[in-house]
């Protein structure tokens, strides 16, 4: 019966599991010492938890994995280019672009949102495919209306004898706002961890009092954190995670995302997306307007994913003008069900757990490439394969279990 | 019903225009050639002599005066310095003297000067045409030594391990060329005729001697007479040399000079009324994505006559261009006949075709068998890929269209790394140092490059005509015609159309769903090479990602939907697509020199169609 279950369970995270051999794999073959690992995989993971749980509305709507958070990251780099045109710096401009990404964001979330009302049951390719669509009305926008219809005034925003806005935008000058939330507060690890467990431990504590956490659970997670303190004195796992600097406002921003993702479906909203997401006819049939919650679902998705980029660009410092959204939804995407979501459910650790496998891939890829077969290219487009063939694995497997439980029904 | 009556009134004000328009252009395209286009001419052309001239007996009036104020220094016996200043301030008071004289034309009896510019001209245009034909002789004589030379130059380059681009128009180096004695003739009559332009000049600027008129030749020479002059050709010169002053009647010379696009935009508007009137018809008979990209490309036909940029050049690129895309097209049919809808995993199917294509190289296959062999090995390859791929879609039944992209998606960057590891030797290929395939795989005459554009390919009127690709596109589509009228094509269509009744009957679904895939996927590989051999290169590395896109989109806008399409269909779609695209970027660089606005075009178009094309056949039907 236990190994029965242990099957099971292994058979329905086959990809996690896979993920996690494959990082495993990796890290062992690419002589990368496990502090640089560690120090890198915070990084990425401070950049890019944001977009990742941005995919989760659409998914418990039933919208698949939203492809179309591209566009939202369009959203916020219109917002980025013209607060560094009205040369707002530092947190002043990180929040400016924030509210500014926020109706941009809502107004094209409206529209994907109603665009993919029109194609219901084929949300992903036609987010994916209004991604690539949108990319050349951004084009249009940033090559042929900024810069030169709409005059820019900074000096490297525009290109002399080119035409519309310069390809990299650099945040890191004195008119940027590099750093601006992760240099809030930074921590070494262990500071950070202490912080983190003793919030955590107030918390619990509080619950408990208040008599919302039963003493049981209160207690393994008080234990958890004091282990973890504990563990941490270990001088070996403390030289894991010597070079890392966590950026606790980003994370504290991240924190806050998985909360919103929690209350929400406690909300009558949240309610919605979830009876919309298992049966759009039983959702009509109680009174729903399905259209209405699928829109407001992207909406939020798209203003989120605007606000994930904002992060991502204020770590990075400078990004590809042209470029930086692209990959966004293929990236994201590929993270979330990498942690083990499907395209009908997903879940805040989900995200996280495959935002840190999939970018532990991603860091450990190219040096596993070069050192197995003496060509870094090879690592790089290894990892690109993954992204795809883990959307499409994903796919199949969906559709596969979609088929068999028809068939079985029918049987 | 009142916006009916709106479109027909725009539509009659439109057409009173264009009438207009159109009588205006044809009464006035024929005086170019005749008296009244000639005096333009003249009137201008004299006017720019006399303009270019002044400027050159500014010049004679200044060295007359530097002299004259040099001999007086030197009489007053100043040293050096003395003479400098002197001349200095001559030059300056000339200068100021002059520059500020406008000469009256109209006071100029200019009847001698016009009658030997005329001749000059003619004199000009005789000894040109005279040189270009010789010139063309010569190169004639000497091309295929140029082209020996050319291909041992880019065959040093492969070894060499530089990136090769496309095998360009080989140019003859005229450097051993001789003027033949007819042209020395043609060219001492000029100079004679010359000479009496000169005797003109100076009749009316005496001050112009000897060498005044031999630093002016080559102006004069450039305002009278350029190769490959016409009407408009010379009065923009003209114009532009700022001689509009001239004309006594300003609006009848624009109207002469403007009479081609005058009936362009007649031509034009003309069309636009029809849309107005037939709009409905139209919309229902095509919908509107097809309706606006239609008439996108007429109205780019239009500006590309408008900036007198060269349409039956830009057509026949566009033909070569349908043909080389078309097989891939074509590739949609099967798919979309046998119910997998739009088959954006074709990248599987061009990714055999590019290893047929690389082993023809290496094993360098020449010429047509080589290209057969390509096509062979892309049809085992793709058939063999194309069943399994079959058996995949046949447990996603519904669900094909984001399963396909994502599946070609990922095969496409298995295959990067397959690019860099596979043990492919010949140099042509691979990076000398380095590891790996080049990104870009330059063809040239040893292999297919251009076999089927250049087999009974002619040329009329500049427009080249790539018979071999037409006529390989007209076989493709015949057979596929054929296929789809056969017991299989039809029972293939019929699963397609509706599963559940074809089962019924009892035709084996599955059976049929993996023969449509594989035919899509085998012409997948055989419209990579067709489209390779043309294009000149092969691309590998993320090149076939988004090709089956294109395709797609291509077929969309020819008519099919996601679940319906006809032959007919990739012929237009095919056309339509590629001669936006081809006529786009000229047009678009007119507009905004050195942009990129024709690729974000292409990303427009293609996925603006899908898109469509999603919306119209999800909603609720499929849920």
């Amino acid at each position: 019966m236990r190994k029965d279950r242990l099957v099971e369970v292994l058979r329905k995270n086959a990809v996690t599991v896979m993920f996690v051999l494959l990082c495993l794999g990796g890290m062992a073959v690419s002589g990368q010492t496990t502090a640089y690992v560690t120090y890198e995989l915070f990084g990425r993971l401070a950049r890019n938890a944001f977009l990742v749980l941005a995919l989760i509305i659409p998914i418990v709507a039933g919208m698949g994995i939203n492809f179309a958070v591209t566009i939202g990251a369009m959203a916020a780099q219109i917002a980025v280019l013209w607060v560094i045109e009205w040369g707002v710096s530092g947190i002043a401009g990180f929040t400016l672009a924030a509210l500014l990404t926020m109706p941009i964001a809502m107004f094209f979330g409206f529209l994907i949102g109603n665009l993919l009302n029109k194609m219901k049951g084929q949300e992903m390719i036609g987010g994916m495919i209004l991604g690539y669509f949108a990319n050349g009305l951004y084009q249009l926008l940033f090559l042929f209306i900024f810069g030169n219809l709409i005059p820019l005034k900074t000096p490297g925003l525009v290109i002399m004898g080119s035409t519309g806005v310069a390809n990299t935008i650099d945040l890191s000058t004195e008119r940027g706002f590099k750093y601006a939330l992760d240099g809030i507060w930074r921590l070494p690890f262990g500071s950070a961890l202490y912080v983190v467990c003793a919030a955590v431990a107030v918390v619990t504590v509080v619950m408990m009092a208040a008599k919302k956490t039963s003493a049981k659970k209160g207690g393994i997670i008080l234990a958890t954190a004091a282990a973890l303190c504990l563990l941490y004195q270990i001088p070996a796992v403390a030289q894991l995670f010597s070079m890392v600097q966590v950026p606790m406002a980003t994370f504290i921003v991240i924190g806050a995302l998985c909360l919103f993702n929690v209350g929400i479906m406690r909300t009558r909203l949240g309610q919605q997306f979830r009876a919309v997401g298992q049966n759009r006819t039983v959702a009509n049939a109680a009174g729903i307007n399905v259209d209405r919650v699928r829109v407001i679902a992207i909406m939020i998705s798209t203003v989120l994913a605007g606000w994930g980029q904002l992060i991502f660009v204020q770590n990075m410092g400078s990004f590809q003008t042209y470029g930086a959204h692209e990959q966004v939804g293929l990236y994201a995407g590929a993270a979330i069900l990498v942690g083990g979501a499907s395209i009908k459910r997903a879940t805040n650790s989900q995200a996280l757990l495959g935002c840190i496998l999939f970018h532990l891939l991603f860091i450990v890829a190219p040096s596993a490439g070069k050192n197995l077969f003496g060509d870094a290219a090879i690592g790089e487009y290894f990892r690109v394969f993954v992204s795809y063939g883990v959307i499409a694995m994903a796919l199949v497997m969906h559709a596969w279990s979609g088929h068999s439980k028809k068939k079985s029904q029918k049987a | 019903m009142t916006g009916k009556k709106t479109r027909i009134v725009i539509a009659a004000v439109l057409l009173i225009a264009a009438v207009a328009l159109i009588a205006l252009g044809a009464i006035n395209m024929p005086r170019r050639t005749g008296e009244q286009g000639e005096a333009i001419l003249d009137t201008l052309r004299i006017r720019s002599l006399l303009n270019a001239t002044g400027d050159g007996v500014v010049e004679s009036y200044v060295a007359i005066a530097k002299k004259e104020a040099t001999a007086a220094a030197k009489a007053a016996g100043g040293g050096m310095s003395a003479i400098r200043e002197a001349v200095a301030k001559a030059e300056e008071e000339t200068r100021a003297r002059y520059s500020n004289t406008t000469t009256d034309y109209a006071s100029l009896d200019t009847t001698e000067l016009s009658a030997a510019v005329t001749a000059y001209a003619q004199a000009l245009a005789a000894y040109d045409a005279a040189a270009a034909e010789a010139e063309e002789a010569y190169a004639a004589a000497h091309i295929e030594e140029a082209e020996a030379a050319a291909q041992a130059e880019r065959e040093a380059r492969i070894a060499a391990g530089e990136e090769v681009g496309e095998e360009t128009e080989v140019e003859v180096d005229m450097s051993g060329f001789v003027a033949t004695q007819e042209m020395i003739d043609l060219q001492a009559k000029a100079d004679e005729r010359y000479a009496s332009v000169g005797a003109a000049l100076s009749s009316i600027y005496p001050v112009l001697d000897e060498s005044a008129l031999t630093t002016l030749k080559e102006t004069i020479t450039s305002i009278s007479y350029q190769r490959g002059d016409t009407f408009t050709a010379q009065y923009d010169r003209y114009i532009a040399m700022g001689s509009g002053a001239a004309l006594t009647n300003g609006t009848s010379a624009f109207m002469i000079r403007y009479a081609d696009d005058m009936i362009y935009i007649g031509l034009a508007l003309v069309v636009a009324v029809l849309v107005l009137l037939f709009y409905e018809t139209l919309v229902a008979k095509l919908g509107i994505p097809r309706v606006i990209i239609g008439v996108f490309f007429i109205l780019l036909c239009f500006m590309a006559l408008l900036y007198d940029l060269s349409l039956p050049t830009l057509l026949s690129n566009t033909v070569v261009r349908m043909g080389m895309n078309s097989i891939m097209v074509l590739a949609m049919v099967p798919g979309i006949q046998c119910g997998i809808s739009l088959n954006l995993g074709l990248p599987i199917g061009l990714v055999c075709g590019l290893i047929g294509g690389l082993l023809t190289i290496e094993w360098s296959i020449p010429g047509v068998w080589g290209f057969l062999f390509a096509i062979a090995v892309g049809v085992v390859l793709a058939a063999g890929a194309g069943y399994l791929y079959g058996l995949l879609l046949n447990r996603l039944k519904g669900e094909e269209m984001s399963v396909t992209t994502y599946v070609g998606f990922s095969i496409v960057s298995l295959m990067c790394i397959a690019w860099l590891v596979l043990p492919f030797r010949s140099l042509k290929l691979r990076w000398p140092l380095g590891t790996g395939l080049r990104n870009t795989i330059g063809l040239d005459s040893t292999n297919f490059a251009h076999i089927l554009d250049d087999f009974l390919s002619f040329k009329i009127a500049g427009f080249e005509v790539p018979t071999g690709l037409l006529l390989f596109m007209a076989l493709a589509c015949a057979l596929v015609w054929l296929f789809s009228r056969s017991k299989t094509g039809i029972a293939m269509q019929a699963v397609g159309a509706n599963p559940r009744f074809a089962e019924a009957t009892g035709i084996n679904v599955d059976k049929m769903r993996i023969i449509g895939t594989m035919l899509s996927t085998v012409l997948g590989a055989i419209g990579i090479l067709v489209y390779s051999q043309s294009y000149g290169f092969m691309q590998l590395y993320t090149a076939p990602r988004q090709m089956g896109f294109i395709a797609a989109s291509a077929i969309l806008i020819g008519g099919a939907s996601t679940s319906r399409c006809k032959i007919s269909h990739v012929v237009i779609g095919t056309f339509l697509f590629q001669g936006v695209l081809t006529l786009g970027m000229p047009v678009a660089n007119v507009l905004v020199p050195g942009s990129t606005i024709s690729e974000t075009l292409r990303i427009l178009i293609s996925n603006g169609i899908i898109l469509y094309a999603l919306t119209k056949s999800g909603g609720e039907s499929r849920a």
